[in-house]
């Protein structure tokens, strides 16, 4: 049987608007219907589409989802039966050539994949996974590539299932192989499983789905009291519980699921709330980000042809893009289950790299204390932990700085407005969080920091009074006491930008109480100068100005203004500050912000919350200018 | 803003271009791999596709004519050498089979950046003294080439 045993009618979808080439494309494919069966097949389609768009997360991501059907016509009706596996004996000349019985067990429903593929590839050429529909009502299916279901009842859960491991890499939920009866599963193998939803890892400060688990949840929240046998016990904790449950990934104990049931451990069930969470981060990228409105947007390039970019959603997410020239923009996906806390602007993904294959991040909880997460290119991302018990204001930043490899330091604002540090070191890890020689910053002013060389650190804010208070640490001598760059009162919520162009120069960026901004500089000959407003310009209300120092005799800055336009002007060595001019037409948010980095020298990423709530950039080139505003999306 | 005369941007150039992408279909049959189709595609991959960390498993990449990689994609659907057979009534347990000569198909759709000549099938596993890693610990692990092949590119 092959594919002269029948013929392709035709390609018709059937569910979803999305752009294609944006969009995650379900292709149904009809094996075992006549000419004359077509509607049958067409109903299925249509039972399929409803119970899989009723099915959690999908049911919320139906903007990114297409679904196609291809009417193929066979010979036969249905599939091969064979009766050495209790079938009926029938043979079908069927398109995909189908057969139940595979590997001598009836329910084993297979057909040939590379038709299908083939044939869905050359209909959808934007396919993302394919799902055989054969006609007969005996029960079966089959996974791998292609899924293959039958017209019986329930086989649908079977497609569902499947897709869990074609689409999402995630692993079978179920604590046995061969039904439970089977030797040598009784010990999952030691070593942490790759797959996103089963875990060896009892520990939770480190347990791969440590932010679904609640404080209060035991772990392990059931373990099997006889591994010699499946653990056939009612769950002891509410349904929806995350915890651990023993009894995963083929072995009665010592394998780990998130949840007492899922639809990657039974049929019938809902897909438990981290299988959900994994799809949801491979389709939800395909769509627009809606990013908090004022929330500072993070950016780091560690190395010069890569960018990592962390924003928030509106809902408080903490979300991550990345794009490199090879692959484009990844699109947006949340980091770990992470929500931001949503005071004030709303506290960013402050992140940091200290070194090329590692990224460490920082945001404040909806608990108010500080979390990190971190990425190494050996395991991909971690867990957020939470940092000792400091209380922050609700909405805080957390300022990070790596003065080298093995070092971070941190700055934030406790719930009371004390400015707070701790740092971790490799030898010692997380210090004690302490205030900095008491100093109190005004309510929604950040902490800001700056590391000219890596013994010392200048620390700025906006005091309770509104003057501009700074603070350095040497390692010589230790912390100095808080003094006032006084001549200029600032915003009370204002943000005090610095850039280090050189070891013994610093230049401060910030917005007086009628939004002018303003400027002032330290050298280590000349000491502070005197503050100045920059080129007569003022921000939008709240918006933070954003400087950086392509090279050590230019700056360049970013605000949002008056006007909501996206603004720019430049400072180069020996000259006055450029008239500001607006970037690209671009319009933001008010009281937003404009996140800037220069991978090279001649070359500035921009990225903003545009005024439709989606994060946009923009980018300037040496040689050609500046482009125009593209939304941040997947390539 | 003060009214202050913006100078007009130099040279405002279009968004990016999206990074061109093929699908490949792979055909194995046994330990034997072989390439049956490679075609352009106008589809986005997002970063759950791209293989950004070192991680247990199959992959495709993009290699330069140097077997640099280039671009790397996971690569799901191969049969590991079971079958999985579902129950027909519900909250009966799913059961796997062993497949002694595991035969089928799989698709990945890859970026294919500019140098690209080659697309390789790698098997990442925990190197061979893995198995003695904590639980929860990273193991340290190794790709091995499975099957490589060179790019057609369309004109």
């Amino acid at each position: 049987m092959t594919t002269a045993d029948g013929a392709v009618l035709g390609t018709t979808q059937i569910a979803g608007s999305a752009p294609r080439n944006r969009a995650f494309n379900v292709v149904l494919l009809a094996e075992g219907f006549t000419a004359a069966q077509q509607a049958d097949f067409n109903n299925a389609c249509t039972a399929f589409t409803t119970a899989f768009f009723a099915t959690p997360p999908y049911d919320d991501l139906l903007p990114a989802i297409n679904v196609f059907r291809v009417n193929v016509s066979s010979t036969d009706t249905g599939a091969d039966d064979p009766v050495a596996t209790g079938g009926t004996g029938a043979t079908a000349r069927t398109y995909f050539d189908a057969t139940f019985g595979a590997n001598g067990i009836r329910r084993l429903l297979v057909c040939n994949s590379s038709t299908a593929l083939t044939l869905a590839a050359a209909q959808v050429p934007e396919f993302s996974v394919v799902l055989v529909v054969v006609n007969s009502t005996v029960y079966g299916g089959s996974g791998g590539s292609v899924g293959t279901y039958s017209l019986a009842s329930g086989a649908t859960e079977i497609a569902i299932h499947e897709m869990g491991h074609t689409a999402y890499g995630l692993a079978d939920e179920y604590p046995y192989y061969a039904g439970g009866n089977e030797t040598g599963h009784d010990h999952h193998p030691s070593g942490e499983p790759s797959e996103p939803n089963v875990t060896t890892n009892g520990d939770r400060a480190t347990l791969k789905w440590n932010w679904a688990v609640a404080a209060a949840t035991a772990l392990p929240t059931m373990s099997n009291p006889n591994c010699g046998v499946v653990d056939s016990r009612p769950s002891t904790v509410p349904a929806g519980t995350v915890g651990l449950f023993e009894g995963a990934h083929y072995y009665h104990c010592g394998g780990y699921r998130p949840e007492y049931d899922c639809k990657m451990r039974n049929l019938g069930v809902p897909f438990c709330r981290v299988c959900r969470q994994v799809i949801w981060n491979r389709i939800g990228p395909l769509t627009a980000l809606v990013a908090r409105a004022r929330a500072p947007i993070s950016v780091i390039a560690r190395f010069p042809e890569h960018l990592d970019v962390f924003a928030i959603a509106d809902n408080g997410r903490t979300m991550s893009n990345w794009w490199s020239p090879a692959s484009g923009w990844a699109g947006w996906f949340q980091l770990m289950g992470g929500v931001s806390s949503p005071g004030g602007t709303g506290s960013p993904v402050t992140a940091i790299h200290r070194y090329a294959g590692h990224i460490d991040l920082f945001t404040v909880g909806t608990d108010s204390r500080v979390y990190s997460a971190w990425w190494d290119g050996n395991g991909g991302w971690r867990p957020w932990f939470a940092i000792g018990t400091l209380v922050c204001r609700p909405g805080s930043t957390v300022t990070a700085l790596s003065r080298y490899d093995d070092h971070i330091d941190l700055f934030t604002t406790a719930s009371d407005g004390r400015v707070m540090s701790t740092w971790w070191d490799v030898r010692s890890g997380w210090a004690s969080w302490f205030p900095l020689q008491g100093g109190v910053a005004a309510n929604g002013a950040s902490v800001t920091a700056v590391a000219r060389y890596p013994h010392h650190l200048d620390v700025f804010t906006v005091g309770t009074d509104n003057r501009v208070y700074s603070i350095w640490w040497d390692e010589r001598s230790g912390w100095s006491n808080w003094f006032a760059l006084d001549g200029q009162l600032a915003r009370s919520d204002a943000t005090v930008s610095v850039v280090s162009r050189h070891r013994d120069q610093l230049d401060l960026f910030t917005t007086d109480t009628t939004g002018r901004i303003v400027s002032i500089s330290w050298n280590v000959n000349s000491s502070w100068g005197s503050w100045f407003q920059v080129a007569g310009g003022v921000a939008s209300p709240g918006s933070p100005v954003t400087a950086i120092a392509r090279y050590s005799g230019h700056l360049d800055l970013f605000v949002i203004g008056t006007d909501r336009r996206i603004y720019s002007t430049w400072w180069h060595e020996g000259g006055n500050w450029a008239p500001w001019f607006v970037v690209s037409g671009g319009v933001g948010q008010a009281g937003g912000q404009v996140a800037a980095i220069s991978r090279v020298a001649e070359h500035i990423d921009l990225f903003t919350v545009g005024s439709d709530g989606n994060v946009w950039s923009t980018w300037w080139h040496g040689g050609s200018g500046w482009a125009g505003w593209f939304q941040l999306g997947v390539s | 803003m003060p009214s202050r005369k913006m100078p007009a941007p130099t040279g405002l150039r279009p968004p990016p271009a999206p990074v061109s992408a093929m699908r490949f279909i792979f055909e194995y049959d046994g330990d034997a791999v072989r390439l049956l189709s490679q075609q352009p595609v106008d589809m986005a991959i997002t970063g759950a596709e791209l293989g950004q960390s070192l991680a247990v498993g199959y992959f495709v990449d993009a290699r330069d004519a140097d077997n640099r990689t280039l671009a790397r994609v996971h690569a799901r659907g191969l049969s590991g050498g079971t079958a999985e057979v579902f129950p027909e009534t519900p909250g009966e347990p799913i059961v796997h089979v062993k497949v002694e000569q595991p035969k089928g198909a799989f698709t990945v759709v890859l970026p294919v950046p500019a140098g690209a000549a080659r697309v390789a099938l790698v098997q990442v596993l925990p190197q061979a003294d893995a198995h003695t890693a904590a639980a929860g610990a990273a193991a340290p692990l190794r790709g091995t080439d499975i099957a490589s092949f060179p790019l057609h590119r369309q004109p």
